[in-house]
Formats: C-alpha cells, structure tokens, sequence
C-alpha cells in the first residue's frame, strides 16, 4: 500500500533519514520503531510531505506521492495524528472533527461550516472512540488523553484508508491505551492500513504484522515481530542506546 | 420576531429612511454632518469587516489594506475621467481590479506571517507611495481631481450614503458567510495551525489567497465611492499607515474574527473620536483619548467587546451573529 524507496532527507549537514527503504502491505499494521533521533516522525513527517524529500520515491499502491503537496495527499486516503496532539482549542470539539472535512477546491467549500453530514459522522466518530461525552465540553477542558483521542478521531472522519499514528500511546493512562489499541485493531479490520511510530514495545509487538526499525536515518531491520526481537543488531542498538 | 433579527431589520429599516430628512430642514435642520458621520463610519464597516476576513479569520495581521483602497479608487478616478462617467459606474471595476492586484500580493506576502507579514504590508504602503507619487499619467503627488456630483448641497451626500450603505450590508454579510462556511473553518484553522490544516487536506494557499482576494475585492469597491465623495485621488490622502491602523485598531477594539466585533468596534471608535473632537477642538488630544479609550478597553475586553462578551455568555442576541 505504501512503499518507501530509498527516501533520504537532510536537514543542512545533517541526515535526518539516510536511503531508507521499506514496504507497507495493504490492511496491515507497520509499526515504525527505533531510539530517539533514529528519524521515524521524520520520515512521517516525509510520507505526508509536510518535510519535502532530498532523494527517493514514496508510493501510495502505484501512485507516487512525494511530488504531491500535503492537502492532496490527505485527499488521496492519508491521514495522520501528531505525537504531540495539535487539535485547535479554538475551534469546538465538533468543528476540529468537521475540519478534515473542509479539504478541497470545489463548491463544497461554500457550504456550512459543520453541515448535517459532518454532525452525524461526528458522532459515529465518538461513539466509536468512547468520547461522545465530551461533544459540548470547551476545548481548553479537555485532558491530554480526551485530546488524543480527538485527534484520532479527526483522521478517522475523512475515512481515510492508511493511518499515520505518531505515538498514540505516548502520555496517555494504561485504561485509555487499552481503549486506543482496541480502536486501532478494529481499524485494521475495517480493512485500514496502519503505520505506526511507538515507543512503547508491548504495543508494538502485541498489534503489528511487521516492525520496521531505523538507527541513525536508516532502516537496519525489517520483518515479523518475534523475528525483529532477536535480530542482533536491532538489540545492540537498543542496548547501547 | 426574534431580537436577533428584529433589530438589525429596525436598524436597517432608519437607515435606509434617515437621509430623508435632508427634505424637511425646517423641521429637523440640516443634518449633512450627520451623514457625513454616518457614511463615514459605512465607508469603515466595509474596510474593518472586509479586513476581518483576513486578519480576524486568517489571522494574518495586514497594516497595509489602505493600498488596495487607493487602487480601487486610483482605477474609479482615472477611467471616471478616461470615459466620463461617475465613479459609481466603475465600483465593480475598482473592486476587481483591487482584488486582481491582491492576488498577486497574497501570493507573495501570504508566504510569511506574524511581524514579517505585517512588515510586509507596511513596505506594500511605502512602494505603491513611491510609485504613484511619481507616476504622471494619474497626476504624480498632485493625483486625479474629480468633477462635483450636480446635487444641491443637502442632498450631495445622498448616492455616497446609500452606496456605503449597501456595499457595507454586502460586506457584512460576505463576513457572516465566510464566518459560518467550511471555507471559513478552514481558514480559522489554517489561523491557527498550518501544517495541521494541510495534513488535513486543506489547500492552505488557495484558502489564504481566496481570502485575502475577498478582502481586497470590497476595499477596492469602497476606494470608487470613497474617490468620488472626495473629488481626488491622491496618493498622500489614501496611502497614509493611519488608515490601516485606524482599521485594525477598530476591529480588535469590537473582536477580531467576530462578524459584529468590527461594526461594533467602528461606530465606538468613530463616535468617541467625534465626541471627543466636539468638546476638546481639532487639538489633537482626540488622539491621546482614542489611545486611552483602547487600553481601557482591552483591559477588561480583552479578546474585545464581542468577542470577550461572547466568551462570557453575555453577549445580546442581537449581536451574536458567530
């Protein structure tokens, strides 16, 4: 579903990802891992072109996307969350789920601002993350974790069909990330496709098909989970940090 | 009927019936200052709620939309004269030829924000100083002069009243539009967060163009009644950092990306300043009392007068348009 192909991206003398390249299978879940700096938000950063790349090619199925600026991305099936959430407290809870929404050229743009649609997508949106009692709650009340989960659910209203999660379980309660990894499993039988960026290795290796693990830009593994566990280079980087 | 419809309609029914009263002096005197006052504050309603599309909504803080008044008017002025006609023929000319003119100075100055898009439209008013005070075919520094309207005195005001009147009634309701639209979530949010606009599948630099084409448009449109109610176009008169300021001060006085904030901001400013003029004299202190006026208020409004009676719970319904 998306292919990675020798993507590097530099930042001045720096490489932030070095000619990595890797395959996501259509309804499957990716987990990206790798220590801090190892360049995953990066190369996320990459795949939804809010960074340009230096070299390479990213694909959606056969389409290549890397020359696409990032609203059409989105338009094509991509949505992402951030890890740190970037939900608008100005806007009310149902106006940032409508935002995703509001994409496009076309006349649509001249119609309500939250329409009749949008409300009802909205609430199947919230009931599905458990969050439908914080419809009328004023931003700025909300908790981190109510946050995430708003993020989540904004991807969500677009139905795209890859999701992009950058530490979705980073900073949130272990009865929220209970909830949060069921929602992503259920996502994956929805038929989505799923790359995500985890620290968190119980999560990581309890939902994923595959694991993806990069060190200083690059990928240095890649495969099922157990098998990615005893790679010995992933080990070492891990070991020595 | 609800008060939030009732009383603009009332409002709106004596405005449109106050002029008459130009047709009986004996009883109410002459009252051509009166309208002058009024179609003055119109004339600002169109800049402050045209301003709002993009400074209150986009959030792109522009000290130099004056510059597409004087476009507009500059456009009215040279063909009224060219073709002679009324500037009144050419509002829509103005207007587009203000917005055309925008287009490519958003495409430009949109790429930046926060004090370099405000330094930006600041250098936008010293460029196009430089650049009419110099050209000749609109007159240089000396500019365009425009013949009288044949109207008697008492009734001169009259076709500038009632085009202010309903160029400000358009604008008003071009900003409640955008305010309720999915354009307008988009560029409240691209206000806010561009990045995350985008990955959202907003196309951040059509909606911020747009926006700002929509603002410059009904500028350019005030600039053609606006050239005509003075008689002359010239560059010292329109491109002055005065109005702008004037513009952004009244809209962050009633609350920025509110649709009654900047009518609401406007007649406070232009009755104070009047007030304050009537009983102190053209000393300039009408200035220093504007300025005072502001902190005051936004020390206890500070997200402005409706926007911060808004967030309390407190505003009247008649005022709460979004």
């Amino acid at each position: 579903m998306i292919t990675i192909k020798n993507v590097t991206k530099r930042f001045g003398g720096i490489i932030a990802v070095n000619d990595s390249s890797f395959k996501v299978e259509e309804s499957s879940i990716c987990s990206l891992i790798g220590p801090n700096g190892a360049g995953k938000s990066t190369l996320f950063n990459c795949i939804s072109r809010v960074y340009p790349i230096d070299e390479g090619e990213i694909y959606l199925g056969d389409k290549r996307i890397d020359t696409m600026p990032a609203h059409k991305i989105a338009t094509l099936g991509v949505g992402r969350s951030f890890q740190l959430t970037r939900v608008l407290d100005e806007l009310s809870v149902t106006e940032n789920l409508s935002l995703h929404t509001a994409a496009g050229f076309d006349f649509h743009l001249l119609r309500a601002g939250v329409t009749k649609s949008d409300k009802e997508r909205a609430e199947q949106i919230m009931e599905f993350l458990n969050i439908t009692h914080i419809r009328d709650l004023p931003m700025k009340e909300l908790s981190y974790g109510q946050k995430k989960l708003l993020d989540l659910g904004s991807v969500l209203m677009s139905d795209p069909s890859v999701i992009l999660l950058d530490e979705p379980a980073a900073g949130v309660n272990p009865r929220l990330l209970e909830t949060i990894l069921d929602r992503i499993l259920v996502l994956k039988k929805q038929g989505k496709t799923i790359l995500l960026v985890e620290h968190n290795m119980e999560l990581v290796m309890g939902i994923s098909d595959k694991v993806v693990v990069m060190a200083a830009g690059a990928v240095i593994a890649s495969g099922p989970p157990k098998e990615v566990q005893n790679n010995k280079e992933v080990l070492e980087v891990y070991l020595t940090g | 009927m609800d008060s939030r419809k009732s009383i603009p309609i009332i409002t709106l029914i004596i405005l449109i019936f106050f002029p008459l009263i130009q047709f009986f002096p004996s009883v109410f005197g002459d009252q051509n200052y009166v309208l002058h006052l009024m179609l003055y504050a119109f004339y600002y309603i169109v800049m402050t709620s045209s301003w709002n599309i993009i400074g209150g909504y986009g959030g792109f803080i522009s000290v130099g939309h004056n510059a597409f008044l004087c476009i507009g008017a500059y456009i009215a002025g040279y063909y009224s004269i060219m073709w002679g006609v009324s500037p009144f023929y050419l509002i829509l000319l103005a207007g587009i030829g203000a917005g055309i003119f925008g287009f490519f100075v958003g495409l430009i100055t949109l790429r930046v924000k926060g004090p370099s898009f405000i330094i930006s439209s600041i250098a936008l008013i010293m460029i196009l100083r430089i650049v009419f005070d110099r050209w000749e075919l609109v007159g240089g520094a000396s500019g365009i002069t425009l013949p009288y309207n044949s109207l008697s005195v008492e009734f001169s005001k009259f076709p500038h009243y009632y085009g202010f009147l309903i160029l400000a009634i358009i604008t008003i309701y071009m900003n409640w539009y955008v305010r309720h639209s999915k354009f307008g979530l988009a560029l409240r949010a691209i206000s806010h967060d561009e990045i995350r606009s985008a990955v959202a599948g907003i196309n951040v630099k059509y909606i911020k163009v747009t926006a700002f084409v929509l603002s410059t448009f009904f500028i350019g449109c005030a600039g053609a009644i606006w050239a005509d109610y003075l008689t002359y176009v010239r560059p010292n008169i329109f491109l002055i950092i005065l109005i702008a300021a004037n513009v952004v001060l009244m809209v962050i006085l009633g609350g920025m990306g509110t649709v009654a904030g900047p009518i609401v901001g406007t007649i406070i400013f232009i009755a104070f300043n009047e007030l304050i003029l009537s009983y102190l004299g053209a000393t300039e202190l009408n200035l220093l009392f504007t300025g005072l006026l502001l902190v005051v208020t936004l020390l206890y409004f500070p997200n402005g007068i409706v926007g911060t009676l808004r967030n309390k719970g407190k505003l009247p319904r008649f005022l709460d348009w979004g």
